[in-house]
């Protein structure tokens, strides 16, 4: 993910053009394949025993390495030779951004220093970063709230990171009262906690989510696409319920609501958790154990 | 070949469980959008098989699934749920439901639970 951000940085400050970001991040991708399709190549896993652990992956937060120690199909060896295999998604970005001659090591040090005292990150947030471990690095976006607010932002992520698009990266999320959006579909939950989270969009960018997830092709934010985005929410909420009930925490979910028309999003200090897919910038917006009225 | 009517309020997850359940040779008598929908439609298509969500506005799949068996008890119906609906599964099962299928939905699960149904 911090290929995506950093890269992002790079564009905004003027030291690398979009569209060779694109064509740099389309060549990382092509060389850096899935941990499961190496397993297969490999002849540790066969195709089916792959398919398995990706479709509980849709029902679990978990790893595709950990599941499958899980399942007894591969050791904690095995995965860590496999990830070995697979490489750090930044470091190929790095590497190609030199191996390309778009830039030299002296100048990507000097641009990760700079975006490293804009955005406020200590070295050891930093390594965090380049780690390439999607929980580690969304911690360091969301706002010193709650441990839930940090579960729940970190399950959306890295279930739309699985089930939507895998380059999906993270700005810093924040606090606000008030936001505007041009559609949006939420989810409410009860019980033990009063929660509220969906995705709000602006124009089309919520197909970014509808489309993948449905599987199919929607030409506008209409209810059709709300659904498929309710019912995305729903599986990030599920997740998050159970993962909560085995701590002995009880929460229930309604049905999904939508806004097909702009809405201002009022509330108290909910958080706004800002998620770029391709050019589509949507925001995950949640509230915990405080009402929300959209108007 | 099972004749199964499918009750979801999700447009999306209908149209995902009725292209899986008819790719694997069922047919789909009819679509409800909520639980009151679902009982209505129950007694004119006069189904195999319900597939019941549990999360609906008007009236959710627990309610439904009591006035179903409470027309016919040996009914069968497969509520669908997503995760983190444990303690609802273990009511459902108190009311007489018969399998249960996991949002998001694994096709294979889905057509080896309906087949062992019909």
């Amino acid at each position: 993910m911090f290929d995506q951000i950093f890269g992002n940085y790079l564009v905004q400050a003027g030291k690398l053009s979009q569209e060779k970001l694109d064509a740099v991040i389309e060549y990382e991708s092509s060389v850096r394949v899935k941990l499961g399709t190496i397993a297969v190549a490999e002849k540790l896993m066969t195709d089916k025993q792959a398919e398995e652990v990706n479709q509980l992956q849709a029902v679990m937060d978990k790893r595709f390495g950990d599941i499958a120690v899980e399942k007894g199909y591969l050791t904690d060896d095995q995965v860590g030779q496999l990830l070995k295999k697979q490489g750090n998604a930044y470091m190929i970005f790095v590497q190609t951004l030199i191996d390309q001659e778009i830039m030299t090591m002296e100048d990507i040090e000097k641009s990760l220093k700079e975006y490293q005292d804009t955005q406020g990150f200590t070295d050891s947030d930093m390594s965090d970063l380049v780690s390439g471990d999607i929980e580690r690095i969304v911690k360091l976006f969301l706002p010193a709230n709650t441990d839930l607010h940090d579960r729940l932002c970190g399950i959306a992520i890295r279930t739309l990171i699985r089930l939507v698009n895998s380059g999906a990266y993270v700005s810093k999320a924040f606090l606000v009262d008030q936001i505007v959006a041009d559609n949006f579909a939420l989810q409410a939950m009860q019980g033990d906690h009063s929660l509220i989270s969906g995705f709000a969009g602006c124009a089309d960018s919520l197909l970014a989510i509808a489309n993948p997830f449905a599987g199919e092709e929607f030409d506008a934010v209409d209810f059709d696409a709300l659904d498929a985005v309710g019912e995305f929410t729903n599986c990030i909420n599920g997740l998050f319920a159970s993962e909560l009930s085995k701590e002995g925490v009880d929460i229930d979910m309604l049905p999904p609501e939508f806004y097909d028309h702009p809405v201002t999003i009022s509330g108290n200090q909910f958080c706004v958790f800002p998620i770029t897919i391709g050019y589509n910038v949507i925001n995950f917006i949640l509230s915990i154990d405080s009402e929300l009225k959209i108007a | 070949m099972a004749k199964i009517l499918i009750v979801d309020d999700s447009r999306t997850s209908r149209k995902v469980l009725r292209g899986i359940l008819e790719e694997g040779g069922h047919e789909i008598v009819d679509e409800a959008a909520n639980g009151q929908e679902g009982v209505q439609k129950f007694q004119a298509c006069k189904p195999d098989i319900v597939t019941m969500d549990i999360t609906m506005p008007v009236l959710d799949g627990m309610e439904a699934l009591k006035m179903i068996k409470a027309l016919k008890p040996d009914m069968k119906v497969v509520m669908v749920t997503a995760a983190g609906q444990k303690n609802k599964m273990i009511d459902c099962i108190k009311l007489g439901a018969n399998e249960f299928l996991t949002k998001p939905f694994d096709k294979e699960e889905i057509i080896s639970v309906i087949n062992k149904l019909s």
